[in-house]
């Protein structure tokens, strides 16, 4: 998509006189509108450096972690520094693997440069710019540049590795990853409850995909098995979960188990809250698996058969590489939808970045000040920033992997 | 895997009919929905003492609202701060002599009963109004008051409007779901007052909306207007630009409740809540409660478990059999403070709400907050 905006200057003006001054009434047109947008913009301005962020600039921690103990409030940090560098070297093992395979098949393989990916992920950026300007001490900004340059170096660094390394740098990926998520789980007073505010929409956002996929691809394919008992099964699984709103299994999940279980054998408000996403999610992966594996044509599956491949093999070879690359625009917008479903969980009593934006106009300092849109618009441009990054990285893999245009 | 997969859809049935019957009562607290409710709830609480759960457990699970000016919020460093807050910061002290070993959940008005049925907290403590209903057919139990509420009208100062009577055919904002919607229809339907409600989720909602002129009246309970009266934006005119009107009409008795069948954990909460009060008819609070060792008076040292020398000269303490290590009142009391503390440090003039104690008085100084003897 970068390719098609890099249109010389001089053809400008002749694109502008082209589109927008072609005829008198576009000209007008073109001015009206032009300067009505001049002055929305000016007054957006003076509006975002007018008002008075006091709230959000008091409370920030509060909206970031929520309710997690300040004395052990490094640990979110350190957390997020290992996110990056997982980050990082996911990316990086990725860019290797691809470049291995483009070098196997005798194609091009262009490596991003540091600019793309500002460009690409700008957004993002801005948002830790504006948050960092938000904050009174120095340990952020030390924390988000650790993290930010730390993958980046990472990225730069290692995505040069050779084949034999890539496995390795799955694994090390994996191990950051596991790792970013101890260090605010184990040793932590109340461990996975002790987490709140936009932290606890991000794990769960991870870990809800992370978890369900594996799930929800085996539940397609059981839906699609010839064994009545698996197929039957798996049919009134991803039928009965689709039928059901999530927060009717979040409250279920939170409230009313108790009905059913001993203190002593439920899990924390957090894991329930997990697993009831979870199981939630499976069904919506399940479905979206399926439509891939019904993109795959028929022949792929009987080629795999005439090759003398066995059964898994052939989907795991044939079938689910073709099938999956099918359903990454989908996927991507399950994970979107599921990235902002997560605030249901403040109807069960979680901590969320809403319920943090809903009820810091009851502290004393803002009681009744009318901040109540100044908080949830913040909130909402949280929300905003993940949702556009992923929704413009998954338009771009879809190009580049050609979906859509078989 | 799909076996299980399979009994747990048959199970997750079964539980979505459940839930369905809670959510769909309401603040009013219904009797129809939460009639069928009662058979499930019985079998949830018989699980043995509370007390034995809670200390084997260390931490108390107190439902709370972090939304409430006051009573319940949380602040910038993340601590739940409020009335209703030291309240069960008051019963970790006594039962487990740490007011810090709490563990808050944050509940909706919706979900508090069902919470406390299902045993998902031990107590809820969370602006709740005792009404015959809840207490009934909620499967819980309300103990004693520690607010005295009321429900008020707040109008502009210069809309012309000097009592209810005055408010024929207007609007009134109302927040969604609660006691004080039904309350409004009530007090206007007797007066035969023609008026619009206007509901909204959320305080914040209903300002706006005040604020443009959608409606002429805003009710809620009077400790509520009180707040946002005191804290009106300057650009608005401030508080003089508002009037709370005399007239209370309905009675907002708020207090803690306990699950059903368990009468030795709602004793201990009841006399948590007098003690404070007693403390406060003493003289006694959290700056002097250490200095009371010499003390001639047996109501003192009874009260704060001090030993007392009977008349044959042997010495013992008072303990009142209700379970809790003697001297739990001073823990109490070095934690939270007596009753006239808790209000000041959360409600008084000194805070945004700015209330005085009205009828949240001691009896002695003409208000409604009476304990029975400790003895």
């Amino acid at each position: 998509m970068t390719e098609t905006w890099t249109a010389p200057k001089a053809t400008a003006a002749e694109w502008a006189r082209r589109n927008l001054f072609n005829r008198w009434y576009n000209s007008a047109l073109t001015v009206v509108l032009g300067v009505f947008l001049a002055w929305l913009a000016y007054k957006l301005v003076v509006v975002l450096f007018g008002i008075d962020y006091e709230i959000i600039r008091r409370n920030l921690l509060l909206f970031m972690v929520g309710e997690f103990p300040r004395d052990q409030i490094e640990r979110p940090f350190i957390s997020t520094i290992l996110f990056g560098l997982a980050f990082g070297l996911g990316a990086a093992t990725a860019a290797a693997s691809a470049r291995h395979a483009a070098a196997e098949a005798d194609l091009a393989y262009a490596a991003p440069t540091p600019r793309m990916l500002v460009r690409r992920f700008w957004p993002l950026l801005a948002l830790v710019a504006a948050l960092l300007a938000f904050t009174r001490t120095v340990m952020p900004t030390v924390m988000a540049l650790s993290t930010i340059l730390g993958g980046a170096a990472l990225y730069f660094g290692a995505r040069g590795m050779p084949r034999s390394m890539v496995r390795w740098g799955w694994m090390g990926t994996l191990v950051l990853g596991i790792a970013a998520f101890a260090v605010i789980i184990v040793g932590v007073d109340g461990g996975w409850n002790a987490w709140g505010g936009f932290q606890i929409n991000i794990f769960l956002a991870i870990a809800g995909i992370v978890i369900a996929f594996p799930f929800g691809l085996l539940l397609a394919l059981g839906r699609r098995s010839s064994l009545p008992v698996v197929r039957y099964l798996s049919v009134t699984y991803i039928e009965f979960i689709r039928g059901v709103p999530l927060i009717t299994l979040l409250l279920m999940g939170v409230f009313a188990l108790g009905f059913f279980l001993p203190e002593a054998l439920r899990p924390g408000p957090a894991i329930r809250v997990l697993i009831a996403i979870v199981m939630f999610e499976a069904a919506y992966v399940a479905e979206v698996v399926r439509g891939g594996l019904q993109a795959v044509p028929k022949g792929q599956l009987e080629a795999g058969q005439a090759l003398g491949l066995p059964a898994w093999k052939t989907t795991r070879l044939i079938i689910l590489p073709q099938a999956l690359r099918a359903t990454i625009p989908a996927m991507v917008g399950q994970f979107i939808s599921l990235y902002k479903d997560t605030t249901l969980v403040n109807l069960v009593g979680m901590f969320d970045v809403l319920e943090v934006a809903l009820v810091v106009n009851s502290q004393s300092d803002f009681i009744g000040k009318r901040l109540f849109f100044l908080t949830l618009a913040f909130a909402g441009v949280l929300f905003w920033v993940g949702s556009y990054t992923m929704s413009r990285e998954a338009q771009r893999l879809e190009k580049k992997l050609g979906i859509g245009e078989r | 895997m799909f076996k299980r997969h399979g009994r747990a859809v048959a199970l997750l049935a079964a539980l979505t009919l459940i839930l369905a019957a809670c959510t769909s009562s309401d603040d009013g607290g219904s009797s129809e929905t939460t009639a069928g409710e009662t058979e499930t709830t019985a079998a949830a609480s018989s699980g043995g003492s509370v007390l034995a759960a809670v200390q084997d457990r260390g931490k108390l699970n107190c439902g709370v609202n972090n939304g409430v000016p006051g009573f319940g919020f949380v602040d910038e460093s993340g601590e739940h701060v409020g009335f209703d807050i030291d309240y069960c910061k008051a019963v970790a002290a006594a039962v487990l002599g740490d007011a810090d070993a709490v563990e808050y959940v944050d509940l909706d008005a919706q979900q508090r009963f069902t919470a406390l049925q299902s045993g998902e907290i031990d107590v809820l403590i969370r602006n709740t109004t005792w009404t015959a209903t809840r207490d009934g057919s909620e499967g819980a139990t309300f103990l004693h008051t520690t607010f005295y509420d009321g429900q008020g009208m707040m109008v502009k100062a210069d809309a012309g409007i000097a009592s209810l009577d005055d408010m024929a055919n207007t609007s009134v904002c109302v927040q969604s779901g609660t006691t004080t919607e039904l309350n409004l229809a009530s007090r206007f339907d007797e007066g035969g007052i023609p008026y619009t409600p206007l509901t909204f989720a959320e305080n914040p909602q209903i300002q706006e909306a005040f604020i443009a002129g959608q409606c002429e009246g805003w009710t809620s309970d009077k400790s509520q207007l009180a707040g946002l009266r005191s804290n009106w934006p300057e650009d608005q005119g401030g508080p003089e630009a508002l009037v709370i009107l005399d007239e209370t009409f309905s009675k907002e008795p708020l207090g803690p409740v306990v699950r059903d069948g368990d009468s030795q954990w709602a004793q201990i909460i009841d006399w948590i809540t007098l003690a404070t009060i007693t403390a406060e008819e003493l003289g006694i609070d959290s700056s002097n409660v250490g200095s009371f060792g010499d003390t001639e008076s047996t109501e003192i040292r009874r009260l704060l478990g001090l030993e007392i020398t009977g008349d044959d000269g042997a010495t013992s303490v008072f303990d009142p059999g209700l379970g809790l290590e003697p001297g739990w009142v001073v823990d109490v009391i070095s934690a939270v403070g007596n009753y006239g503390e808790i209000f000041d440090r959360n409600l008084g003039s000194d805070t945004p709400l700015g209330l005085t104690r009205g009828v949240n008085a001691l009896w002695t100084d003409g208000g409604l907050l009476y304990a029975p003897p400790y003895r």
